[in-house]
């Protein structure tokens, strides 16, 4: 299994696709940061970044279905799912395998990200606990979108398509924070309670004050840990299907 | 070895493979022959354990591909039709990482990619990115890659495939010799490789075992309709004439005519003995034989034969 991990990070980290993508990654955050201080009313520079990684939610759309696309629609083109498949590995194996090393590059890129609030440091006062709650909820929903963006890539041969895919279903959760504070929802309590359940913004407010709480952990894992098993089970599916 | 029993596989309403038993002893190549699209690779493909059966089992060196296919895939060393490779990595990296996946102990991993490359003759190309590989040396790592681990079963679909013919004459005298030590399943469309090649055939159409013999004896089944093809000096009606009434002449198959008066005609034989009576006959009538020959049934005959039939 450690086999295939390193495999998979030595095919993001030895060519370009890893160190692009933190570029991006990297200037989405930079004008973010910039766009912070420049509208800042007093001169102490007190910061408080979960309001920043929230607005940067909607350009990670874009980020982690590119990270996630190859994983198993490359595998399908070029004919190394056989190989993979009729390894002693387990299906398990494989998609855990892979979800790690995305996480990595994931880490990679989050780690790059500490540039600002060190920054900051410096120069103001940066409001830690809030900062490591950020943190925290941007790396739980990272963990969620690439575990969805390796779903579709496994049902897909072209990791284009995939990508796209994965675009729109996390586009569909955005949709669904702004859906969710619209009167016609909130007047039927129920529908409301489902909607705001899958409301990222309700968790992140929570974040944002500092806190840490169990239960949008539990959330976070338990869809990251379900997705994942999705991936499995369509994998065996698709060969029993297989034409 | 490999034991496979009832092998019955369905894609949505398709039957792709039914009813397929056979086994591969130890040490053996077996050949799988069959037009393309008769469930060769669907065959391989359940044996190595990508896809699964929809009835019947295989069972490779003792466990069940279905109940125990850890162990069962240990035992598999399989190179499928379009070798499974990554293009943007070097060739020893590559090798590493199947030997990684295939469990081999980290201590081992060096050497065991180092007998390998040696064997299949890659040392020089260990750097070598694979995208920027031949045909052929990418085949070569292909193999590589099915042999990491010195597996006891090495399935190869159509490993000939494109390659030019020193390549394909290399490979063939290559898998004669990993014949000693492991047990070989070798797909391929061509008659001659699998004659060169294999110790046993078998022959599927349609998803369907037509025969399963080593190669002499399915010639030999063949034998009894033996072709002669005779080049006769007289008139075209009156050799024809007479050579249908010998007896052990089924038909005449077809009179080519060279110039006026010769002909050479493709006569069906019964009975192998009819020679003797054909050539008398001859004699007989004054006809002037200037050619005699018997058409040996090759496998391509017995192998045209065998899927005609069930058209």
């Amino acid at each position: 299994m450690f086999s295939l991990y390193k495999k998979e990070l030595q095919s993001f980290f030895f060519s370009p696709f890893a160190y692009v993508l933190t570029a991006l990654f990297m200037l989405i955050f930079g004008f973010a940061f910039v766009n912070r201080i420049a509208s800042m009313e007093s001169s102490v520079l007190q910061f408080s970044f979960p309001d920043m990684f929230y607005n940067n939610f909607f350009y990670f759309i874009f980020i982690i279905p590119l990270l996630t696309m190859r994983s198993f629609a490359d595998e399908r083109r070029g004919g190394t799912e056989v190989q993979l498949l009729t390894s002693p590995l387990t299906v398990t194996q494989i998609v855990l395998a892979k979800f790690f090393a995305i996480v990595t590059v994931f880490l990679f890129m989050i780690a790059l990200s500490l540039f600002f609030p060190i920054f900051v440091s410096f120069n103001g006062t940066v409001i830690w606990s809030s900062l490591i709650c950020g943190y925290a909820s941007f790396f739980l929903w990272g963990l969620v979108c690439i575990a969805l963006g390796m779903l579709f890539s496994s049902m897909q041969s072209s990791p284009i398509i995939a990508a796209i895919i994965g675009e729109i279903v996390m586009e569909g959760f955005l949709f669904l924070d702004q859906f969710g504070a619209t009167k016609m929802v909130q007047s039927y309590p129920k529908l409301n309670s489902v909607v705001t359940w899958f409301s990222m913004q309700r968790r992140f407010v929570f974040f944002a004050q500092g806190m840490f709480r169990l239960e949008d952990l539990v959330f976070f894992l338990s869809l990251t840990v379900l997705v994942l098993f999705w991936i499995v089970l369509h994998i065996e599916k698709r060969r029993w299907s297989h034409r | 070895m490999v034991e496979v029993k009832n092998l019955t596989k369905h894609y949505g309403h398709v039957t792709a493979v039914h009813d397929l038993s056979f086994e591969i002893r130890d040490n053996e190549i077996l050949g799988f022959l069959g037009p393309n699209g008769a469930g060769k690779s669907t065959t391989m493909n359940i044996i190595a354990g990508y896809l699964p059966t929809s009835a019947g089992a295989v069972s490779v060196c003792g466990h069940d591909i279905k109940e125990d296919a850890r162990a069962a895939k240990r035992c598999i060393g399989y190179l499928p039709e379009i070798p499974p490779l990554y293009p943007d990595m070097r060739v020893e990296e590559y090798l590493r990482y199947c030997a990684g996946i295939k469990g081999i102990r980290r201590g081992e991993v060096k050497k065991e990619v180092e007998r390998v490359m040696k064997r299949l003759q890659l040392t020089d190309m260990r750097r070598r990115l694979i995208a920027n590989l031949s045909k052929g040396y990418k085949q070569r790592v292909g193999l590589a890659q099915a042999l990491i681990g010195d597996p006891k079963l090495l399935i190869l679909d159509e490993p000939t495939v494109g390659l030019d013919p020193t390549q394909v004459s290399e490979l063939r005298k290559f898998i004669k010799e990993l014949g000693r030590e492991h047990s070989v399943i070798l797909s391929s469309h061509i008659l001659g490789e699998i004659s060169a090649v294999c110790d046993r055939v078998i022959i599927i159409n349609k998803g369907e075992l037509c025969a399963m013999d080593t190669i002499e004896n399915l010639e030999r089944r063949m034998a009894g309709g033996a072709v002669l093809s005779i080049t006769v000096e007289g008139d075209q009606l009156d050799v024809s004439l007479v050579l249908t009434e010998i007896d052990g002449v089924e038909e005449v198959l077809d009179v080519d005519i060279i110039d006026d008066n010769t002909s050479v005609f493709k006569v069906q034989l019964s009975d192998e003995n009819a020679r003797q009576r054909i050539m008398s006959a001859m004699v007989e009538n004054h006809f002037g034989v200037v050619e005699m020959s018997m058409d040996k049934p090759d496998l391509e005959k017995v192998f045209l034969d065998i899927t005609g039939k069930k058209k």
